[in-house]
């Protein structure tokens, strides 16, 4: 099944990301007045990431090395597509950020590592390889969040960050260490022999408690507290980053570890993802109604739509199997051309409400893009947010399951519960006059440009779904 | 594929007007040629397919989502083929209508042809997911149409039609998921008659289906959103939202619903009825105590569209047919009186009745137009309205004697207040000295109202124009529902 002699390619994506992170480290060091070779170099690194892994995919590559901890295929290929495409756009964003005292190259660099935990994560197949991945992927990203030495939120946000994240990885590494205990082996394929329908006590402590980290990572409610200190203080970039490119790789991993993993055990994790679910939806979507701060908004929407990828884990049952799996895939997706995009026009507007302000008549073609990721966060057709809930009430409905179908109802019911804060910044953008001369910030070409391209995404998903559902439903977990 | 082009039109022509220059006067002739195009295509497929609008060249089925078997699927049929030129017709209209669009034309008639794609997809759409998909890219446009051009209100009224259509349509996609996931298909074609499904699944999928359909009729209970939206509206909007828009919502339920769940419909159906009269009584009633000219209207058009969900419900030739119908000549009279509404409201600064009166003196045109107006929503023999209402309570009155013999109280309710209203507004004497000086309905504005005037007429007095086309689309309808 695999290439002989294949391991160097099946590195090939980590190892273009390890070897651009160290030139973009270094030449940031030496030239840290020419911030454009820098960010180019950083841009080129996650282009290069991306090209490898569809080369990968392509040609159809596949298998597993490294004794079985590490594999290659299609579904975490999928996955390395989205981190490095967030990456890129993450890196023009950030290419002529302010924030910067001449240690632009350390900020692009720990993008870079990022990417390279987040892409060695969604191959791991071996539970000690997969926390340590998760922690080269978290790591940086709490520097990352404290970056901007200019704002005292940056900081507050990053130690919040970095205190909860580090306890969320001691409750994870507990729930590793118990299912070891139980199973004797941390390959996931060693664990499924092990966790049969009726678990231990100390088994289902030890999926709660791995479930429980990976909720803190992916901000589900109820452990979603740090979430809109992170994003509000961190710099846009980084925030707009976070929210999509790590966060898709932990629900990937999590999706692996459930289902190659503990796949007789569906009955006692589908539960508690319904429940954490409709938690996060609500929770998410309420406290998005009461802010006033777009980038607080946005973290509280990120833990509503967790809530919706979460409500994808609950379906994973019976019938609804396949589609379930698809509709985590395709969410994803959907997800990161979106919110990245939402973010990113933060970065160029404002983070307060009124900076929207008639925005329509300052800078026509960025109202428009809000509007379009507005429109499909709430999810309307045809954008790329509306997809991802199409899948979701399918897999919901296809389950069978009564405690699904209430979790589908909570997903309806909480689509409409989120036009108020999001149509809140449309309105403002087009119904309001400007307060200010300008609202929108010049900006670099390099952002504005991501702006542009996400939204075209965004508003076109209705083509790139043809590729994207052939690969979802092809990419071979199941 | 010549519906798919039409379709396609408004969206190119949006794109088109957006590089325009900032010029009025071209701006203005060139959404006026982008508009003519559907019509004209909708004419040409009038006069080309109307006998047999089955044809292949109109139909396309193209997949989309292989693995949910979601497929790009349109072509048109007696039930949808008013509506569809209808809405070509309209939106020509609304561009005409536009006078009082002052600012940020252009994008004005961008955004109202993306309306126009949403609009004409829904009546062409042959799959429940595209149905839905149209259905649901008309609600961001009437939004921004309503919150950007609207009056002082308008921000609440828009926020509160999208929440509220929202809602409404969301639950929809639901039932349609939940239908098509039974069924195996989302073809309507497959799923015609039920798609296999068991009387219980029917019901359970139909209830969804028919909340969302119902909220935006809307069907009386469920209105709210409805009257602030029309009254904050320019008149060019209000053309679109009174006489298309609650027809994606009677529209879904007679080539939807009724067809494709006739048993788990079946069940709701007299209630639908009362629904029906519900909305005739209460539009009637309400319409009475308005004092403002353009709530009277808005009111009175909730009222006659209680005859389509009356018809509708009716499950026979006549009543469906009625329905059918009435969503067109409904499109034909609303806009009408809402135009003849605006033009009266800028002539003399208000739209209040007690203000105005005797303006047919000094504007026999628009007087004489809002007369014929308020006697074809009265239901006035010879005139399109009378031909659909007729047909729709016979129908009605078939199944549901009750209901059918109230409806037809509503007539006699509708000819009261339109009358006074007729009374209080252009005859009698001239209320007021300022309006000695009002100019009547100029070239542009009756150009606005004429064509719906003589649709009006024609339909009444020929009706099998349109009868003939969607005969065979009812027959199919009576058929899935096993009825006669």
């Amino acid at each position: 099944m695999a290439v002989t002699g294949g391991t160097f390619l099946a590195l090939l994506p980590e190892l273009v990301a390890t070897g651009f992170l160290i030139v973009v480290l270094m030449v940031g060091v030496f030239a840290d007045r020419s911030m454009g070779l820098v960010a180019s170099l950083a841009a080129l690194g996650s282009l290069a990431v991306f090209g490898s892994v569809a080369v990968l995919l392509i040609i159809g590559f596949s298998g597993s090395f490294f004794g079985g901890g590490f594999v290659v295929d299609s579904f975490a290929l999928y996955f390395k597509l989205i981190v490095a495409g967030s990456a890129f756009f993450a890196i023009l964003a950030a290419a002529r950020w302010s924030g910067y005292t001449g240690d632009a190259g350390e900020y692009l660099a720990l993008i870079l590592a990022v990417v390279l935990g987040s892409i060695l994560l969604v191959s791991m197949r071996d539970l000690f390889g997969l926390f340590l991945a998760i922690e080269l992927a978290t790591i940086p990203s709490y520097a990352m969040v404290a970056f901007d030495r200019s704002r005292r939120e940056s900081a507050e946000g990053g130690m919040k960050y970095l205190i909860t994240g580090v306890i969320a990885s001691s409750v994870l590494l507990y729930g590793i260490v118990l299912i070891y205990g139980v199973s004797g082996s941390a390959e996931l394929a060693d664990v499924a022999r092990t966790f049969s329908a009726d678990l231990t006590p100390v088994a289902v402590l030890g999926l709660v408690l791995l479930v429980s980290g990976f909720a803190f990572k992916v901000s589900a409610a109820p452990f979603h507290f740090w979430t809109p200190d992170a994003y509000q203080g961190a710099p846009t970039s980084a925030a707009a980053f976070l929210s999509v490119a790590p966060k898709a790789a932990f629900f990937a991993i999590l999706l692996r570890v459930l289902l190659e993993g503990m796949p007789e055990a569906a009955p006692t994790w589908t539960a508690v993802m319904a429940f954490l679910a409709i938690l996060s939806m609500f929770v998410g979507n309420l406290f998005a109604l009461r802010q006033r701060n777009v980038r607080r908004m946005l973290a509280y929407s990120s833990v509503a739509h967790s809530g919706y990828i979460l409500a994808a884990f609950a379906a994973l049952q019976g019938q609804a199997l396949q589609t379930a799996f698809e509709a985590i895939l395709i969410y994803s997706a959907a997800y990161a051309v979106m919110n990245l995009g939402a973010f990113l026009v933060v970065d160029l507007v404002g983070e307060e409400t009124k900076s929207f302000n008639g925005l329509i008549k300052t800078s026509p073609a960025v109202a428009l893009s809000m509007l379009v990721f507005m429109a499909s966060l709430v999810g309307i057709p045809p954008l790329s947010g509306f997809f991802g809930k199409l899948w979701i009430i399918i897999a919901g409905v296809q389950s069978g399951s009564l405690e699904v179908y209430v979790v589908v109802g909570a997903v309806v019911l909480n689509s409409v519960l989120s036009v108020p804060y999001y149509f809140g910044i449309v309105r403002n953008m087009l119904f309001e006059e400007p307060t200010g001369p300008v609202t929108a910030k010049d900006g670099s070409g390099a952002l504005r440009f991501s702006v542009y391209a996400l939204a075209l995404a965004t508003a076109l998903f209705g083509l790139l779904i043809i590729p994207l559902s052939t690969l979802a439903r092809t990419s071979g977990l199941l | 594929m010549i519906t798919t082009i039409t379709i396609l039109i408004p969206l190119l022509g949006a794109i088109l007007i957006l590089l325009l220059p900032d010029e009025a006067r071209l701006v203005r002739y060139a959404a006026l040629g982008v508009s003519a195009m559907p019509l004209l295509l909708a004419t040409y497929i009038y006069f080309a397919f109307g006998d047999n609008l089955d044809a292949a060249a109109l139909s396309q089925d193209v997949t989309w989502i292989e693995s949910l078997n979601v497929g790009y699927r349109v072509g048109l049929d007696g039930l949808g083929f008013g509506m569809f030129y209808l809405t070509a017709l309209l939106t020509l209209i609304a561009v005409v209508a536009s006078w009082d669009v002052g600012v940020n034309l252009k994008q004005y008639f961008a955004i109202l042809f993306v309306a126009e794609l949403g609009m004409l997809g829904v009546f062409a759409a042959q799959d429940l997911i595209m149905f839905y998909v149209f259905f649901e890219i008309t609600l961001i446009p009437m939004y921004l149409l309503v919150g950007i051009w609207g009056d002082e209100n308008r921000r609440q009224a828009a926020i509160r039609f999208f929440i509220y259509t929202f809602l409404g349509s969301t639950v929809m996609l639901a039932g349609f998921l939940a239908f098509g996931i039974l069924a195996g298909s989302y073809s309507m074609e497959a799923l015609n008659a039920g798609g296999g499904l068991s009387r219980t699944a029917q019901i359970a999928v139909a209830a969804p289906i028919l909340f969302g359909l119902l909220i935006k009729v809307p069907a009386v209970p469920l209105h709210g959103w409805l009257l602030a939206v029309y009254v904050s509206s320019p008149t060019s909007t209000n053309v679109v939202l009174s006489g298309i828009l609650p027809k994606l919502g009677t529209y879904g339920l007679i080539r939807i619903a009724i067809p494709l769940l006739p048993e788990g419909v079946e069940p709701f159906l007299p209630y639908l009825a009362i629904l029906g009269v519900v909305n005739v009584l209460y539009g009637s009633f309400v319409a009475f105590l308005q004092p403002d000219l353009k709530a009277l209207v808005a009111y009175s058009s909730i009222g006659t569209l209680g005859f389509i969900l009356l018809g509708a419900a009716s499950g026979n030739a006549v009543g469906l047919n009625g329905a059918v119908f009435q969503q067109v000549s409904h499109g034909l009279y609303s806009a009408l009186l809402f135009i003849l509404v605006g033009v009266i409201a800028t002539r003399t600064g208000t739209r209040r009745i007690s203000e105005l009166g005797g303006l047919a003196a000094r504007m026999p045109w628009a007087g004489g137009l809002l007369a014929l107006g308020a006697l074809a929503a009265m239901g006035l023999p010879g005139l399109a309205v009378f031909v659909s209402e007729f047909m729709s309570i016979m129908g009605g009155y078939e199944a549901f004697p009750v209901q059918g013999v109230l409806a037809a109280l509503g007539i006699i309710l509708s000819a009261m207040y339109l009358l006074y209203m007729l009374a209080r507004v252009i005859f009698g004497p001239i209320e007021r000295p300022a309006y000695e000086g009002v100019r009547d309905a100029g070239p542009v504005e009756m150009a606005a109202v004429v064509p719906l005037a003589v649709l009006l007429l024609v339909l009444g007095i020929f009706p099998a124009l349109l009868v003939n086309v969607q005969q065979p689309a009812v027959e199919a309808v009576l058929s899935a529902i096993g009825g006669s």
